[in-house]
């Protein structure tokens, strides 16, 4: 019960005191203690230290497990940084967004934590929901045109897929009738007990309602504009939380009623819908990566691309599914190396495009070096993560050699339409009007960003046992055995 | 009795369609509000109490009075122009809309043959949500996308209670407060692109794209 109270009440504690006390750094500290203690318990729970209570509404599987766990580390480098983010100067029209920043940040860490041990569909819809509200104001952050139209956009859009989500958990709730869960709560574990029972013909029409809806906010084409927008015009640490967590979060809504799909005999529809979902992903990635002129919204691209690459995993199955999960660890960590980075970049260049940014190896060494170890990262260079992730996914896609190729295809062009980015920004050599300007000590982004690659190296070489634990439950929840 | 209020909240998104004046949108929501919250009391008339009424209350509290007051600030702020001006025809509209709502009716008859549905507020719930999603396609004020959005959510408010799916109160009570909460902050979007962009239309949003 402890646990669960710091998990859930210390963030609503955290928010009182960040709307009443107006000095930002008493709000940085409490939302920090905050963090860290959330980060603590979400340890404790994952490794099965502490075992929580559970009933009806609330359970820790290993699902939740693993997605807390992701959430926690995520949430705890962004506050970290952000303290520092918000005294730089840049805009005054800030200020105002300033004040804003902890609480919400606050509301999205409980909103986001009831959403990953709900259990109940209805409660996971109000927490999903939520956590697009907390996020909104913090994509408004700059207060310029284009954070605007980008919050616009992704309040409306996310709100318009939410709504379709929940059609179909109520399309969830038509297919047990005549059953024993009629008319009863959409508890995800009594659904999931009862799988069997359930009308396929409702269950398939759930599926595709809550795949299309919960699409816009995972970032899956061609339900993705919303997103990328936000993404790249949000300030870095949000873009970092959105890219690791969020969408993270809103990928578990799909899972919940895959998981339901999974003891039907529906499960190969489901599969062969995100299998379609991560291909055409794949392939916007590819397109869009050769016509990106704004490294934000590169990164931004390559978070469609690598949930892409998820879903594709969850849908193939058996090991695919396996490296899907340890994907999504590493693709959260590695997202927020490389939005915390790029926000350095943006700060000194004062602009997202390429094309403005040059040499920045040598003007900005370790944001540079960091920013390119980060793409390393993001494109399975071993010893990395990630890495060994994408090579389960492949090893899953050997039984599909079609699927692998055109994989394999989109994945290397993306590779090239990325490096030709990121080198241009590190490499280029200032023209006669441009100058280098070199000044840049370390900070505690670059530690946050330093601390982040050293742990996606120290997970790839040696994966720790609970969590090569947690991903066996986790498959074998979803009826694969490893 | 739940069939009848069915039918009149389809009637009010028929005039939602022809209608073309932006005060009357907004006592449309406000007539979906009433009708939602009288749907939902219906079942329990014999059986009344306390417990009962806290959700349909809220509901006509947000639904019927205080999101159509909101509307109707913004309406007044910013002197949008009262008319709509939309991108198709009002009697191409109006077809379009008599034909999604036919085919929904065929649909929702033929599907409660197999599937214990009401079959009338099952198609009259997503004839709004079919209506909103129209409304947001082909109308440019952001405004009305907003209506549109709510139209949308009053159709799976009128679905949820169709399927007679058990939601516990405070999960009731938390997504009626987030879709008002999405209003709100829409609302304040719509006010800074107003005081921000030359107009209010869908148009002034194309600075982000590839």
């Amino acid at each position: 019960m402890s646990i669960l109270l710091v998990l859930t009440v210390l963030p609503l504690l955290s928010i009182g005191v960040c709307y009443f006390v107006p000095s930002r750094k008493v709000q940085y500290i409490i939302s920090l203690f905050a963090a860290i203690a959330h980060l603590v318990c979400s340890y404790l729970v994952f490794s099965g230290i502490c075992i929580p209570a559970e009933n009806d509404f609330i359970r820790f599987d290993a699902l939740s497990k693993l997605f807390l766990l992701i959430l926690s580390h995520v949430y705890f480098w962004v506050v970290l940084v952000s303290y520092s983010y918000l005294n730089r100067p840049l805009i005054v029209k800030e200020e105002k967004s300033k004040k804003l920043y902890f609480m919400m940040l606050n509301v999205y860490l409980f909103a986001n934590t009831l959403a990953l041990i709900s259990n109940h569909l209805g409660m996971f819809w109000v927490a999903a929901e939520t956590t697009t509200l907390s996020i909104a104001p913090l994509i408004y952050y700059y207060r310029d045109k284009e954070s605007l139209e980008a919050m616009w956009k992704y309040l409306f859009l996310v709100s318009v897929g939410i709504a379709f989500a929940f059609i179909g958990f109520l399309f969830l709730a038509l297919s047990a009738g005549g059953t024993a869960l009629e008319g009863q709560q959409l508890l995800i574990t009594s659904f999931t007990r009862s799988a069997a029972q359930l009308n396929p013909i409702w269950l398939k029409a759930s599926f595709i309602f809550v795949f299309v809806g919960l699409s816009t906010k995972i970032g899956i084409a061609p339900m993705h504009p919303g997103d990328i927008d936000a993404t790249s015009n949000a300030p870095s640490p949000v873009a970092a939380l959105m890219s690791g967590s969020l969408r993270g979060t809103a990928l578990m809504g799909v899972l919940r009623i895959y998981q339901i799909m999974v003891r039907t005999g529906t499960a190969d529809f489901a599969r062969t819908i995100m299998i379609i979902g991560g291909l055409f992903s794949l392939f916007v990635a590819f397109v869009f990566m050769f016509k990106v002129t704004n490294y934000k919204r590169m990164l931004a691209y390559s978070s469609i691309e690598h949930l892409g690459l998820i879903t594709l995993g969850i849908g193939t199955g058996g090991v695919a599914f396996a490296g899907a999960m340890l994907h999504t660890v590493f693709n959260s960590l590695t997202k927020v190396v490389l939005f915390l980075t790029a926000g350095n970049i943006h700060r000194v260049y004062r602009s997202r495009e390429v094309n403005s940014v040059w040499n920045v190896l040598q003007a900005m060494p370790w944001t540079g070096w960091l920013f390119l170890f980060g793409f390393f990262s993001i494109n399975a260079m071993p010893p990395f993560g990630i890495f060994f992730s994408e090579l389960m996914i492949f090893q899953g896609l050997l039984t599909k050699p079609l699927l692998l190729t055109a994989v394999l295809f989109f994945l290397f062009f993306i590779f090239v339409g990325m490096s030709k980015t990121v080198f241009h920004m590190l490499y280029t050599a200032p023209s006669v009007e441009q100058t280098t300007i070199i000044s840049e000590k370390f900070e505690i982004t670059h530690f946050a960003s330093l601390t982040l690659l050293v742990l996606l190296i120290a997970l790839g070489l040696c994966m720790p046992a609970q969590l090569c634990d947690i991903v066996g439950q986790i498959s074998k929840d979803f009826g694969i055995i490893l | 009795m739940e069939n009848v209020l069915s039918i009149l909240f389809c009637l009010t998104l028929l005039y939602l369609v022809i209608t073309s004046r932006l005060k009357t949108y907004v006592s449309i929501l406000r007539a979906q509000g009433v009708l939602l919250s009288a749907i939902m009391v219906f079942p329990f008339l014999h059986h009344l109490s306390v417990h009962i009424l806290i959700i349909p209350l809220m509901s006509l509290v947000i639904k019927a009075i205080v999101i159509p007051r909101f509307i109707n600030k913004i309406i007044i702020d910013l002197d949008v122009h009262r008319i709509v001006e939309p991108s198709i025809q009002p009697f191409n509209f109006l077809l379009l809309i008599v034909a999604s709502m036919s085919t929904i009716f065929v649909a929702a008859h033929v599907l409660s043959g197999y599937t214990p549905i009401e079959p009338i507020p099952f198609a009259s719930a997503f004839s709004a949500i079919v209506t909103g999603i129209f409304l947001i396609i082909f109308r440019k004020k952001l405004i009305i996308h907003v209506i549109g959005f709510l139209i949308l959510e009053n159709g799976i408010f009128l679905f949820g209670t169709s399927v007679a799916a058990e939601m516990p109160t405070i999960v009731e009570l938390g997504s009626m407060l987030d879709v008002f909460v999405v209003v709100f902050l829409m609302g304040i979007a719509i006010n800074k692109i107003s005081s921000t962009f030359a107009k209010q239309d869908v148009t002034v949003l194309g600075r982000l794209k590839d």
